[in-house]
């Protein structure tokens, strides 16, 4: 079976409408700023893309009380996209409609709430929806509620692969026949002291550039420092095409195939052979050469060992095609959602082709011998003809995710 | 007490439930305020800021606003009631599978 993509839905660094997502990326307007909570003085690196959304606008104070930050923006970015899918209960079988969602770190504001009332605050009275607003299910489940899909409700957490392997496990069971219906995406939401304190101690975060905090983050350029954490939703619907061309659904565009694997070597260190065996896979899931292959949105999270092994897995999968792919990383303008990024990179992606795109990788301004492909450096191309793209995801833990997307 | 008690409960309710306080009268059954099992759970910890109580681990069941009323100032010492027997099921805790 076909698969479409006829609903968006985002809550991002880069805006909450798919418009102004990708207007921003066009342009290469940067969400990456410095953080300033109280806690901030905190951070080693107090920078950040933040996601602005007023959940008191559309849930009411009970529900709202019952969300964690990531089951907000998950459940705000659902609501959207089934907007704009425009499915009417007529549309939908609910056993044959199912929700996949990723996540790599859950709801870490109740469970930081819980450890501050605890450890911080010394009290024994931890607040009473701690367990069901830290669960990693939850936003799925609160999804399951209100659209009422009773087929498989699931949630990955495959770390900053999550909700490209919730895409691609969507995209297998609809393109089999199993489903005929899937809201699929991921959610992240881990702008609190404890996860922020926790990657800083990993070493893994930028630095943040004094003369411009918005250019903290710098894939592929020599002087890249590190990853800028960022929080945010995106999710998806995904239908069979021919019954989403049937109700006369607007299409963004098609997921053609998924492609995984695992390093099996090292927790963080990424290895190319693992990275180049989720490109391959993709290309064969989606039946597709590797010249057929327009442009890809890198994983390119702007670390020194991430960037060079990327650009090394993409060489050795398309070999002399790679010098003429066109590569973009944006998480240098919307930072890194870790467990929401695929979803949202693949959203990006989708739009580019519909808005015949390449997008800029921005903060790209030391060549590096060790990155030398075209990763359309600080400025959008337009106008080019762009029908195959690969988004890739590549996580801490190995796990490598490779979603392979055609134009509407 | 009572009185006091129910009149304290009610603006809780209103405040947290979004209730009309006109609607709220002592034999009001919670569900009918919209208040489920979670916001039962909800509920209990609200009250042990307002009453100054500490409500035990043991699930009750409390079906009403008058329930409830009866079971602030038990805890608080203003009412002395039989024990209450545990809830065999419902409401007034929360089930699952966990």
């Amino acid at each position: 079976m076909e698969v479409a993509v006829t609903g968006i839905g985002l809550v991002s660094p880069l805006g909450n409408t798919p418009a102004a997502a990708l207007a921003a990326a066009i342009a290469g307007r940067s969400a990456v700023r410095r953080l300033d909570t109280p806690e901030a003085a905190r951070l080693a690196a107090p920078v950040a893309a933040t996601a602005v959304l007023d959940g008191s606008i559309a849930f009411e104070p009970q529900k709202l009380r019952q969300l964690d930050r990531i089951g907000l923006f998950a459940l705000h970015a659902a609501r959207d996209a089934l907007a704009d899918a425009g499915l009417a209960p007529g549309d939908v079988d609910p056993q044959r409609a199912g929700v996949f969602f990723g996540t790599g770190m859950g709801g870490t504001g109740a469970v930081d709430d819980s450890y501050r009332a605890l450890y911080g605050d010394r009290t024994d009275r931890v607040k009473p929806f701690a367990v069901l607003m830290g669960m990693y299910h939850a936003p799925a489940a609160w999804i399951g509620i209100e659209t009422g899909f009773r087929g498989p409700n699931l949630t990955y957490s495959t770390a900053c692969a999550s909700s490209a392997v919730a895409l691609g496990e969507a995209w297998r069971r609809i393109a089999s026949g199993e489903l005929d219906v899937a809201i699929a995406g991921g959610a992240e939401a881990p702008l609190t002291l404890g996860p922020l304190k926790a990657w800083e101690a990993l070493h893994a975060l930028a630095p943040m550039d004094e003369r411009d905090p918005s250019a903290s983050c710098r894939p592929f350029s020599r002087n890249r420092r590190g990853l800028v954490l960022a929080e945010g939703a995106a999710l998806l619907v995904l239908e069979r095409q021919d019954r989403a061309a049937a109700r006369g659904a607007r299409s963004h565009g098609r997921i053609l195939g998924f492609g995984l694997s695992n390093d099996a070597t090292h927790l963080t260190r990424p290895s190319v052979e693992g990275q180049a065996a989720a490109l391959q896979a993709a290309l064969a899931s989606a039946g597709i050469a590797p010249q057929a292959v327009d442009a890809i949105n890198a994983h390119g999270t702007g670390t020194v060992a991430n960037d060079a092994a990327e650009t090394a897995a993409i060489r050795l999968v398309f070999g002399g095609h790679a010098g003429r792919l066109p590569v973009s990383a944006t998480k240098a303008v919307h930072g890194h959602l870790l467990g929401a990024a695929g979803a949202l990179e693949c959203v990006l992606s989708l739009l580019a082709m519909s808005g015949r795109v390449l997008l800029p990788t921005m903060n790209l301004d030391e060549p590096d011998p060790a990155c030398d492909l075209d990763y359309v450096a600080g400025c959008a191309r337009e106008g080019v003809d762009v029908r195959i793209m690969l988004s890739s995801s590549f996580a801490f833990g190995g796990c490598n995710a490779v979603l392979a997307l055609g134009a509407a | 007490m009572r009185n006091e008690t129910f009149e304290r409960l009610r603006d809780l309710l209103a405040r947290d439930f979004s209730a009309d306080p006109s609607t709220i009268r002592i034999d009001t059954p919670l569900d009918q305020l919209g208040i489920d099992s979670l916001g039962v759970t909800e509920l209990l910890f609200s009250l042990e800021d307002l009453f100054d109580i500490r409500v035990p681990h043991e699930a009750v069941p409390l079906a009403s606003v008058g329930d409830v009323v009866d079971y602030i100032d038990r805890l608080s010492g203003k009412l002395r009631l039989p024990d209450a027997q545990p809830a065999a099921s419902g409401e007034a805790a929360v089930t699952g599978p966990g």
